[in-house]
């Protein structure tokens, strides 16, 4: 469903992206303030002038800011009647560089009126919190992404619901936010804090599902919560020993979470053919086949587990993460099993396989994500997923909509 | 913005060097992290000195604070959630978060918060009513909260046993040899991946390397200049950013001018760059500041280069030559080639010095390990380890910082030399371990794969 509806969601969201983005840089270049204060600075120390002035760069800023800054700067020190002078007609010479701290961005002017004499220095500084980096085109591959939410706090999952009027869902550690699209935005509809009387543990995982009669269902370790169908929303939490559902619509699988850990026990139901039990393991995928569905696990001890319904099979040499999910699209089997590969701490892929036999087969590139991927899971109709990264460059965490896209 | 983002990336990637190692797959909770130190400690009261990178660090593993500092520098509630300050930074009121309790079980209060940061902190006037501790300061400190970051203001119920809220507990304490820790299912923060912690004290870093190789520890230390050399033996090494400062210390005020003018000519003959250079294989950083530029961004303006020409000048303008004994420890191989290296500096600038191991010296080699990635706090702690007087800063401007800074070098009691970072060798097995800024560990979050 959401595949053929989703050029217009597409549209607004690519639409949300990009005003994110430009909000962005315009916060990051916005020096003006910095800049007078430092001009300020500078001129009461050296009068208008005749002054050499010099810019350095000593920090993480680029040339496009470095110019910027100088810019301003001199247009500041103009501004109030700055006379400048090349180094050898000037009365005093300004070394400013353009330093930083672990907090700040530090610029410095050393002001020396005659050679030897020690430099006259005065500084300022601006916090570098919020600048941040800008996004990565979309690669054109099978696999696509599309960014639903970006966020300081951990994302744990997030919901997109199709209807007549789009809703968002996303799972914090504390609250589940709803969304509605207004326009080409999504707008935040209502948060439901999640109560919790045990600490959660390290690696926090979550997992938001749509039920049949489109209430929806939210899974945290050792609590449920689950919104009313009707028009008005509201939300109940309880806490105990609830299965979490790992499948996908169409096949379904509720498998027991270890509530002080990030994985599942291993026992789960309905059994799968003649089995209830397996290792301990972070995640599944359903295969269907025409014998019954299998089931691939992502076992805690690092590897790939096929439970066939009689036998549980490790599939050696597989270089996979812990996070499996299976989509169904209308390319190649039909059912691919999607994972997370093996990241280097600033990037994370995704890549696609369909099963041959036992064996998995890549179809399609890799699709790369900024930082590492802490969910994947898929999305209602199983046409999708849904995986969150955080972003290494900005901190962000990030929500996104996976899909397949045929013959490309 | 991208290229801020990479230029800042690569410059804190030593920081997050430890993070990629773990790939995607996800952590697994379990096993015993053993770590090594040459370090050892007597007490593990968070009140009690001195401080050191592995006392703060297993304090951290004890004990909480009230506050912490994030790897921005920004401060985060930890055991409070809330702070206020009144009268202009001279009062300020901690509203405890509720909940908490020590590893005993016993709930966390206002009393036993404020009579932990009282036995700390005798000058300060700490009150305490309901989840509410007021602490009362001489003068206005506009961001005072950074203080009680500090691992010495950990917070710690006291009575015939000692108790923390930290993410671990004791199960075995011999002072000097040998501390054991297990995790605490009910922490705040969430349960450790580690089941548990073996720390063996005083062990030789020769034998930390043996140790690591036959697969008898997990974490071991470097020493700063070996690890150019352990890494191209192809260990798994994590450096912090530049935490201890090795400098000279005058034992007493200069008592002439002369003698102000041959100590900066000591300060201009010395070549950092060129120890940098040969004995850190350029892993740390040439001092010429106090504090290191990643923590003010203004180092730079304390020129780190050697000035022969102007030392000589210096040294023919104080008319007298003076000769001075220098102290270090034998037991540093770092500090005995920096102070040989020092002594053919100053004589090719006619400066006389000899060496000494004796405890009594005119001037000494010390090494002070950052203690707070804030400068004000910083620069605070730095002129207390050294034991010289130096201005008390209520704010944090890097104006302000900077003059303090420039003073305390005018006074030519202390001569920054290096800025040296630590170092860790860690096993196959270990996965996210990271150094922070300030040396600090993060091991709640460290886990351990099936890799031998």
């Amino acid at each position: 469903m959401l595949s053929t509806r989703s050029s217009s969601l597409r549209t607004a969201y690519a639409t949300l992206v990009v005003l994110l983005l430009c909000c962005h840089i315009a916060w990051a270049g916005d020096w003006d303030a910095t800049e007078q204060q430092l001009a300020g600075k500078i001129i009461a120390v050296t009068g208008t002038g005749p002054v050499a002035i010099e810019v350095t760069n000593r920090s993480s800023l680029g040339q496009a800011d470095v110019d910027a800054i100088r810019r301003g700067l001199f247009e500041h020190l103009a501004g109030a009647g700055f006379k400048f002078a090349n180094a050898d007609s000037a009365a005093a010479k300004v070394q400013i560089s353009l330093s930083e701290n672990v907090q700040e961005y530090v610029w410095v002017a050393e002001i020396r009126k005659t050679p030897v004499e020690n430099p006259f220095v005065v500084m300022v500084s601006r916090s570098r919190a919020n600048i941040t980096g800008t996004s990565r085109d979309l690669p054109s591959i099978s696999l696509r992404k599309l960014l639903l939410w970006s966020s300081d706090s951990q994302i744990l999952d997030a919901l997109v619901i199709n209807g007549a009027l789009p809703r968002m869902v996303l799972l914090y550690s504390a609250q589940i936010q709803f969304y509605r699209l207004q326009g080409d935005r999504w707008v935040e509809e209502q948060a439901f804090f999640v109560a919790h009387s045990h600490p959660w543990p390290r690696d926090l995982r979550g997992r938001v599902i749509l039920r049949k009669d489109r209430s929806v269902e939210a899974h945290l370790p050792g609590v449920i919560c689950i919104s009313n169908s009707g028009s008005s929303l509201s939300i109940s939490c309880r806490e105990g020993d609830w299965g979490w559902p790992i499948g996908t619509d169409q096949y379904s699988l509720n498998a027991a979470f270890a509530q002080s850990r990030n994985f599942f026990t291993g026992a789960f139901s309905p059994a799968i053919g003649k089995q209830d039990a397996a290792p301990a393991f972070y995640s599944a995928a359903p295969i269907p086949n025409d014998r019954g569905n299998s089931w691939l696990l992502a076992a805690v001890d690092g590897r790939i587990h096929l439970l066939d319904g009689t036998t549980d099979t490790v599939l050696n040499k597989l270089n996979w993460g812990s996070d499996i999910a299976a989509v169904r699209s209308s390319c190649g089997a039909r059912w691919q099993i999607l994972n997370t590969g093996n990241a280097n701490g600033e990037e994370d892929t995704v890549r696609a396989y369909e099963m041959l036999g036992r064996e998995p087969i890549a179809v399609g590139q890799s699709l790369t994500f900024p930082g590492v991927i802490s969910s994947l899971w898929t999305a209602p109709d199983d046409n999708g997923a849904v995986a969150v990264t955080h972003n290494a460059e900005t901190g962000k965490y990030e929500a996104y909509l996976l899909t397949m896209a045929c013959g490309q | 913005m991208r290229h801020i983002c990479l230029r800042w990336l690569a410059a804190s990637s030593l920081l997050i060097a430890a993070i990629g190692a773990s790939g995607a797959t996800r952590p697994r909770y379990g096993g015993t992290l053993r770590i090594s130190s040459a370090a050892v400690l007597d007490s593990l009261d968070p009140a009690d000195a001195p401080d050191s990178i592995l006392r703060r660090n297993l304090t951290r593993l004890l004990f909480d604070t009230l506050v912490v500092v994030d790897e921005n520098g920004i401060l985060q509630p930890s055991l409070a959630d809330s702070w206020t300050s009144l009268s202009g930074g001279q009062r300020w009121q901690f509203t405890l978060r509720r909940g908490i309790t020590f590893s005993d079980g016993t709930p966390l209060t206002s009393d036993v918060a404020a009579a932990s940061l009282r036995k700390t902190n005798p000058t300060w006037k700490v009150a305490s009513q309901a989840d509410v501790i007021t602490i009362e300061l001489d003068a206005g400190v506009t961001d005072f909260p950074a203080e009680l970051s500090l691992s010495r203001n950990a917070i710690a119920r006291r009575g015939d046993k000692l108790w923390g809220t930290g993410p671990f507990v004791v199960s075995q304490w011999e002072p000097h040899h040998r501390l054991a820790l297990v995790a605490r299912d009910e922490y705040r923060g969430g349960r450790a991946f580690l089941d548990s912690i073996e720390v063996e004290m005083g062990k030789p870093l020769r034998e930390q390397n043996i140790a690591l190789d036959l697969g008898r520890t997990e974490v071991i230390e470097i020493a700063s200049e070996h690890a150019r050399h352990a890494a191209a033996e192809g260990r798994r090494l994590v450096n912090s950013s530049p935490t201890e400062l090795m400098s000279l210390l005058f034992m007493r005020d200069a008592r002439s001018d002369a003698e102000q003018k041959l100590r900066q000519a000591l300060a201009l003959s010395i070549d950092r760059p060129l120890m940098n250079r040969v004995f850190l294989q350029n892993d740390g950083e040439p001092a010429g500041g106090l504090l290191p530029n990643w923590m003010t961004g203004y180092e730079f303006l304390f020129p780190a280069e050697a000035n022969q020409t102007w030392a000589k000048q210096l040294r023919t303008e104080a008319g007298q030559t003076l000769s001075w004994t220098l102290g270090y420890d034998n037991d540093d191989a770092l500090a005995r080639v920096v102070a040989e290296r020092i002594l053919l500096n100053a004589r090719d600038c006619g400066l006389n010095i000899q060496t000494t191991t004796a405890s009594s010296a005119d001037i000494r080699l010390v090494r002070i390990p950052v203690k707070s990635s804030n400068e004000r706090i910083e620069l605070s702690e730095l002129v207390s380890a050294l034991g010289i007087s130096g201005p008390k800063l209520s704010n944090s401007s890097s104006e302000t910082v900077y003059n303090a800074e420039n003073s305390l070098l005018q006074s030519r009691r202390v001569i920054p030399l290096l800025h040296l970072r630590y170092v860790t060798g860690i096993g196959v097995n270990v996965q996210n371990w990271s150094v922070g800024r300030d040396g600090s560990w993060d091991i709640p979050q460290v886990w351990l794969s099936g890799r031998q």
